[in-house]
């Protein structure tokens, strides 16, 4: 569905070849203003080759990234001025100071006040430690000073490789806040991440990868089936099964303990299976609502069903 | 803030530069140390650059000479070659480069400014072995006029100068070095690796440049050409191998930073 709000990142047929290997097949993402925009699949299914793509790091076999219409790599010094973030972890000079490293490196993308300096600090706890060597800092720390370096310049995209990945659960907690506020205050994240309920927590729109390709994309709510599953009671399932298989899709319809399960019944569905099941003479204890398929459901079902369909078209 | 004044600053915040430079400083004073402990007299002037470092007990002007002669085949060779391999590699290494090309920078400035500061490094290091080359002779032995190899004396002005100038074209040889570390660098993540290899690459010129056999390559290796400066103390100077010389160390440092840059604006930054 095209929506109205401007496109702040896009990727046009992106692909990334390793000697013999195919890192990234074809990937088309479009991430809108004010997004707060998961992307998420198992690991090595390609998210941080992606990521090195949009920063201009690696060189595209084909295809390229556009960021507020500059195109990446050709321009990729324009573009970086509205991107901010970091790949993997994020890295300093260790023999420097926190302020000092942001100073120095900030200052690669024009000026950058000793103010500013110390708001992007304390945004992210590290106020008291500004002055401290970089490399006595633990990894939730390096983390949150990669966030405010990532900050530092107001950029309109923050490209986040994993955040919150090494840190306690109260760090957690805050940068996932942060993230949240920073989506309220109109800038737009893209959001890496394996962690299936952050992305359900954070983000209103996500990708789902899976072995370099885009298996789905779009708002989390819609990612879900249209339809509730629903759970049916019978005294044949065997014979019910049947009759529900040819009913809705063969693969929609599975036993869990007494029950069937069926996905993605949507309200004209549930009758019609009803009167069919009292056709065929099975007698219909209970139909019930099924607990609502989660984000990782989806998750799940879709990257397995890419890797069936990579082995079978490997056959 | 320049890339310059930044790449400045990252060399003043490493430990390695100052074990480098303090280095440079105390060669002179072993060396002083060293000949005045000696009980050998002047040499014979034929033997050209080991009569300088014998002189030394007649003039301590000589230790800055006789200092640059004991290092140039291979002290500061391994300076240079650390310094020209880890602008790149070691950055790559230690992850910081894709943090600072995740900033709107371009490849070939950074690169260049990269290349210059590890220039001004080894520029550094040798004003600094040139100083404590002045202050070791001349506490020591005390500064006079020199005399040169054809046994004329010029005075203290032109000494200096004339030593200068050595230490200057010194600098020019170096920075062909420097250049093959930043290309070397620019071919592998770690700066170790780019270091062991320049330093090999500039161990195998010199064994080249030694074995008559392969006296066809000597005009084109710059190894060959590091003690040309020796020339500068004659009378009249021989300028043609000193021309040669510097010609030799321009190719190879333009050749090997062109290299570099072709290397490094399409590489894949995966460290």
């Amino acid at each position: 569905m095209q929506e109205d709000r401007r496109i702040v990142l896009s990727t046009h047929g992106l692909t990334k070849d390793f000697k013999k290997l195919r890192a990234l097949d074809n990937l088309n993402l479009t991430v809108y203003e004010g997004d707060v925009f998961g992307f998420l699949g198992p690991n090595g299914a390609g998210k941080t080759t992606a990521i090195r793509l949009i920063f201009g790091l690696t060189y595209p076999t084909s295809g390229y990234v556009n960021v507020l219409g500059h195109k990446v790599p050709e321009q990729r010094q324009q573009a970086l001025r509205h991107l901010g973030g970091f790949v993997d972890d994020p890295t300093f000079y260790g023999n420097m100071s926190a302020r000092r490293n942001l100073r120095l490196i900030g200052e690669m993308n024009g000026e950058v006040t000793e103010k500013r300096i110390t708001e992007v600090l304390e945004l992210v706890g590290l106020a008291e430690r500004a002055n401290s060597k970089v490399g006595g800092y633990s990894h939730g720390m390096r983390q949150r000073l990669g966030i405010a370096l990532a900050l530092l310049h107001r950029p309109e995209l923050i490209v986040l490789d994993e955040p919150t990945s090494g840190l306690d659960p109260q760090g957690m907690r805050d940068v996932r806040e942060l993230i949240r506020e920073l989506g309220r205050q109109g800038t737009t994240v893209f959001l890496s991440s394996h962690l299936l309920h952050e992305v359900e927590l954070v983000c209103n729109r996500a990708a789902i990868l899976s072995k370099g390709r885009l298996v789905a994309q779009g708002p989390v709510d819609q990612l879900r089936p249209a339809g509730g599953a629903v759970k049916v009671l019978t005294r044949n399932q065997r014979r019910a099964a049947e009759v529900l298989r040819a009913l809705a899709s063969p693969r929609a319809v599975r036993a869990e303990e007494e029950y069937l399960v069926i996905e993605s019944a949507s309200e004209d569905l549930v009758p019609e299976m009803v009167r069919r099941l009292v056709a065929e003479e099975i007698d219909v204890l209970a139909v019930i609502p099924a607990t609502e398929q989660s984000l990782e459901d989806i998750f799940f079902e879709l990257t397995e069903r890419v890797a069936v369909e990579g082995e079978e078209s490997g056959r | 803030m320049s890339h310059l004044r930044r790449e400045f600053l990252k060399i003043l915040f490493q430990k390695r530069t100052y074990f480098g430079w303090v280095g440079l400083f105390l060669v002179p004073f072993i060396i002083t140390v060293a000949m005045r402990l000696s009980s050998e007299g002047p040499p014979d002037p034929a033997h050209g650059g080991p009569y300088f470092i014998g002189l030394i007990k007649t003039n301590g002007l000589y230790v800055s000479v006789g200092s640059l002669l004991a290092l140039v085949s291979f002290l500061l060779p391994l300076l240079a070659s650390m310094a020209g391999s880890q602008t790149i590699a070691s950055e790559a290494e230690k992850g910081t480069l894709r943090t600072i090309l995740m900033q709107p920078v371009r490849r070939g400035a950074l690169l260049l400014a990269k290349w210059f500061i590890a220039n001004v490094y080894v520029g550094i290091g040798l004003l600094i072995l040139l100083a404590g080359s002045l202050l070791a002779g001349g506490v020591v032995y005390g500064l006079k006029p020199m005399m040169l190899l054809n046994g004329e004396t010029v005075g203290l002005g032109e000494s200096l100068w004339l030593i200068f100038l050595a230490y200057a074209f010194v600098l020019a040889a170096m920075a062909a070095v420097v250049s093959l570390g930043v290309a070397l660098s620019t071919l592998t993540d770690s700066g170790l690796t780019a270091m062991a290899a320049g330093l090999v690459l500039v161990i195998i010129m010199l064994v080249l440049g030694s074995l008559s056999v392969f006296d066809f390559l000597r005009p084109y290796l710059f190894t060959s050409h590091f003690d040309a400066w020796v020339n500068l103390f004659a009378r009249p100077i021989d300028w043609d191998p000193i021309y040669k010389a510097l010609l030799n160390f321009l190719v190879w440092t333009v050749g090997m930073t062109t290299i570099a840059w072709l290397i490094f604006r399409r590489k894949d930054i995966l460290s």
